[in-house]
């Protein structure tokens, strides 16, 4: 089934309400992650005090993670070209965009995954201090959310193959590009309050 | 002359580490992705010929006429979309390199924040098309911002920690 243009819609708001729910849960995931920075904020401090473990500056590359939160920014403006593209009824612009999205989101995660690794082997596990757990915890949680993200971006590429996502539903491109510009936005955060600012 | 029991070792540590078994079939998916982008070939679901694939296809096209959704809705151009991408990449390496310099340091948290908020403000207004779009979802999305940072300071001010 194809669903109208936003800008056609008759609703009770006068705007597209997929699109004001998916505000709604921007707004809630704001505080979600903001609980996460905030706990990883306050523990690292109480673990460089108690001295178990390794801390954040004995395990950071910045220089890695540099690039890393580059491929992430990029992604963002590969997703909103694919909305643009389908927006203008660029079928072959839209496919080439979403993929791209889709292909630097598994690049940042391999990224991560690479991180992830190197840090356990450097003696950091989810148990080992409170800086471990909540690094851990905050970003993996990050993870999930590019992870589900780049499901989606998958899923919405086939359905352009398969001719059952066409500009006429192309909400459904900008509820995803919503999604995936709050997941770069909190990217933004916790690279500067994690990675660069450190105690 | 390449000692095969050294390859062999190497690949056998290659495995081991989870790490590349993972990072670099996605980082091969990537190159493909890229070289999809740059070919000029069209990829599209193959249907078995026939009338019926014809009828698929003549609305496929139909259903993909060029439209204006983009200029209906005051959305930027792609060249726009764009330069706000290298805006962005050129502030993230302003901030790496402000990492770095030593002179900066009692100013580096300022310096950071200011950087990491422009970020935020350029995505959240041009990618995220808050600034053309209704301001109901301006005011949603700035309340949960809002909320979160008066979480940050009532936590870390309460439990006696800080950014610096």
């Amino acid at each position: 089934m194809q669903h109208a243009p936003a800008a056609e819609l008759q609703t009770t708001t006068g705007m597209d309400h997929r699109k004001l729910l998916m505000w709604l849960f921007l707004g809630s995931e704001c505080l979600f992650f903001g609980s996460l920075i905030a706990t990883y904020l306050l523990y690292r401090n109480k673990t460089e005090e108690i001295g178990i473990g390794p801390i954040p500056s004995d395990l950071y590359d910045i220089p890695f993670t540099s690039v890393s939160s580059f491929v992430l920014l990029m992604s963002s403006v590969t997703m909103v070209l694919a909305l643009a593209a389908i927006q203008r009824g660029d079928r072959r612009g839209t496919q080439a965009w979403l993929l791209a999205t889709a292909l630097l989101g598994m690049s940042f995660l391999a990224g991560q995954a690479f991180e992830f690794t190197e840090f356990y082997r450097q003696g950091l596990s989810l148990d080992t201090n409170l800086f471990g757990t909540t690094f851990y915890v905050l970003t993996g949680f990050h993870g999930a959310h590019v992870s589900i993200g780049v499901l989606i971006l998958l899923s919405l590429f086939v359905m352009t193959l398969r001719g059952r996502l066409t500009p006429a539903n192309s909400i459904n491109v900008e509820l995803i590009g919503l999604y995936w510009h709050f997941v770069d936005v909190v990217w933004i955060v916790i690279f500067t309050l994690i990675y660069l600012v450190q105690t | 002359m390449v000692d095969l029991a050294l390859v062999v070792l190497s690949l056998t540590d290659w495995l081991e580490n989870p790490a590349y078994v993972l990072g670099v079939p996605l980082v091969v998916l990537g190159v493909i992705g890229l070289l999809f982008v740059l070919a000029p070939a069209e990829i599209t679901w193959s249907l078995p010929p026939g009338p019926a694939a014809d009828a698929a296809r003549a609305r496929m096209d139909a259903a993909w006429a060029p439209t204006d959704i983009a200029a209906h809705e005051g959305h930027p151009s792609p060249s726009q979309y764009i330069a706000i991408g290298l805006i962005l990449g050129v502030v993230t390496a302003a901030e790496v390199a402000v990492y770095y310099v030593d002179a900066l340091e009692g100013a580096l948290l300022g310096i950071l924040m200011v950087l990491s908020a422009m970020k935020f403000i350029l995505v959240a207004a041009w990618f995220m098309h808050l600034r053309f779009d209704n301001r109901l979802f301006s005011i949603l999305f700035t309340s949960g911002v809002v909320l979160a940072v008066l979480l940050f300071i009532v936590v870390l001010s309460t439990l006696g920690a800080s950014l610096a």
